[in-house]
């Protein structure tokens, strides 16, 4: 160390003062200004963080999956309900605040974000303290087909949903659900609700979203025998519907009563019992393609909320399995949420129970980045209908 | 008992505000079934004898036998223990419940899980376990939903117990 040291010095001295190098410039002053989104991409998702350890400050963070950048956020208070509008353009937030931050009067709200801005645009104050507070379904609240109404889920626990203008921003009504629970929403003025029975119960309103008719259709699950989840997975024509067991039904809701496809399983007779979906978002599909991608565990009874170690691929046409991807064996833990994009280059979007977002492609399944510690729970992810 | 007969109460009178009458007769069968018996309930002695012996298989772990439908904190990690809420928060009047076999006696229970409210997330000893849980559309058996729902005068919620109802019929 001691002779380049000596032969700096002697090379410094040497050196005449003119050579020494300038000192650079000083930096511009700065503009603080208020960053702008770039234009909403087919691969921007939406990651809803119901941030199990502070819940009166949920949130929804914005990030690009191509970029690999968080792009912003969206708050939505206590217990929110989260979902798109019909374009894309807005985000929904179904929420509750309590006037002391944590306690205090309760107050329901539904607020409308421009998913341009992230800027909040409207709010409209819900009646009562109806508004459901559960885990992340695209039922909670969720638009009519061509965005005229807005549909609230309540739950008292005796359930009903609200019937909301979101033009207007104002509360139409109430519609009771005899204890089927939920808001499905198909075409411009049809609500169904999952019942306990295993039939669905379908509303039809009229232009003022009074209730115009109710029908009650067949069982299409048992709820002592094999329940399904909740979280529906939108198909090309209505939503698909995942038991516990494994077994997928499919419900058309494009006409004026939901029709319900027969029945077809994820899992061979071998595996039945022994490996299942197990999720908070349990299923994606890609409509264009045919496929769902559903997180896959190997468990038994009590573990369907358990996330996947695998993603398997399902073909929809030919209720054929295309492919496992093992992802615990790829660096990632347990898959609790996934969602795909519906362009022609589609990713899809795994979050994990250590609250890593993982970037894969839809079609090879090869991870593209895994984004770490995003956030604490993140439960349900949204992309562009 | 007086607790007890409390929640009891209050479980029984949601389960009637929620359900259909068909499941409101099965499931107030299963827990009848358990308050007929309430008299005869034996004190939580394993409950005890696990606190006193630490953590694990106790009150504070998750395996403890009570939890096997739970989702939420464990209360007795947050002042409060696996049947009392912590100090200054309030108890959920309604509840979901479940069907717990305790290993130290061999029998199975009924069990009412109410959420603590009125205070933020608890945050300690995470713990999901889902054994006869049902989605929403059963909501007796429903851990998803937040049970402070009913809380009036705040329904923020803080963290879950556990409280024997009776023995389940068989």
């Amino acid at each position: 160390m001691r002779s380049p040291l000596l032969f700096c010095v002697a090379l410094s001295c040497a050196l005449p003062a003119a050579a020494a190098p300038a000192t650079p410039p000083p930096l511009p002053a700065e503009h603080l200004i208020v960053e702008r989104l770039p234009a909403r991409s087919p691969h921007r998702v939406y990651l809803f963080d119901e941030m199990f350890d502070n819940e009166t400050d949920q949130r929804v963070h914005v990030f690009d999956g191509d970029s690999y950048r968080r792009l912003g956020q969206i708050d939505a208070g206590f217990y929110p309900s989260i979902n798109l509008s019909p374009d894309g353009s807005s985000t929904v937030v179904a929420t509750t605040y309590f006037a002391r931050g944590t306690h205090g009067a309760r107050i329901d709200v539904v607020e409308f974000t421009d998913n341009s801005t992230l800027a909040v645009t409207r709010e409209i104050v819900l009646p009562g303290t109806k508004r459901a507070q559960t885990l992340p379904t695209l039922f909670n609240i969720a638009f009519s087909a061509d965005g005229h109404f807005l549909y609230a889920a309540y739950v008292t626990p005796a359930a009903s949903f609200g019937v909301l203008d979101p033009a207007h921003g104002t509360v139409l009504g109430e519609i009771d659900t005899a204890g089927c629970v939920l808001a499905i929403p198909s075409g411009p003025n049809r609500v169904s609700s999952i019942c306990e029975s295993g039939r669905l119960l379908t509303v039809t309103l009229d232009a003022q979203g009074r209730e115009a008719s109710r029908a009650m259709s067949e069982p299409f699950f048992d709820a002592d025998r094999d329940p399904v989840f909740v979280q529906g997975i939108a198909t090309a024509r209505g939503y698909a519907f995942l038991s516990f067991l494994g077994d997928v039904h499919e419900i058309d809701f494009s006409g004026p009563q939901p029709q319900i496809a027969p029945v077809w399983s994820l899992v061979s007779a071998s595996e039945r019992g022994h490996w299942r979906p197990g999720a908070e978002q349990v299923g994606a599909i890609q409509r264009a393609l045919g496929r769902l991608y559903v997180p896959m565990h190997p468990g038994g009874e009590g573990t369907h909320k358990d996330g996947g170690t695998e993603i398997w691929v399902f073909d929809l046409a030919t209720h054929h399995r295309l492919a496992r991807w093992p992802v615990t064996s790829q660096g990632l833990t347990r898959v609790v949420a996934v969602e795909v994009t519906q362009d022609s280059a589609p990713l899809l979007f795994a979050a994990t129970d250590k609250a890593d977002l993982a970037v894969l492609d839809a079609l090879t399944g090869r991870i593209r980045h895994v984004e770490r510690h995003f956030g604490q729970t993140p439960w349900q992810l949204l992309t562009s209908p | 008992m007086r607790s007890l007969d409390r929640l009891f109460e209050h479980s029984t009178r949601s389960l009637a505000r929620r359900t259909s009458r068909r499941s409101l007769l099965a499931s107030l069968g299963q827990v009848l079934t358990g308050a007929a018996l309430l008299p005869l309930l034996p004190i939580d002695r394993s409950g005890r004898a696990y606190a006193a012996e630490g953590k694990s298989n106790g009150p504070e772990s998750c395996d403890y036998w009570k939890y096997c439908a739970i989702d939420g904190s464990l209360c007795a990690c947050c002042g409060g223990s696996s049947s009392s809420c912590p100090p200054g928060s309030v108890p959920s009047p309604i509840s979901w419940i479940g069907t717990c076999h305790n290993p130290g006696d061999g029998r199975d229970y009924i069990v009412s899980y109410n959420d603590c409210c009125g205070k933020s997330s608890c945050g300690s000893c995470d713990c999901v376990r889902n054994e006869g849980e049902k989605p929403m559309y059963r909501p007796s058996r429903n851990n998803d939903l937040n049970w402070c729902m009913a809380n009036t005068d705040s329904n923020s919620y803080h963290c879950t117990v556990s409280v024997i109802l009776g023995v389940a019929g068989k």
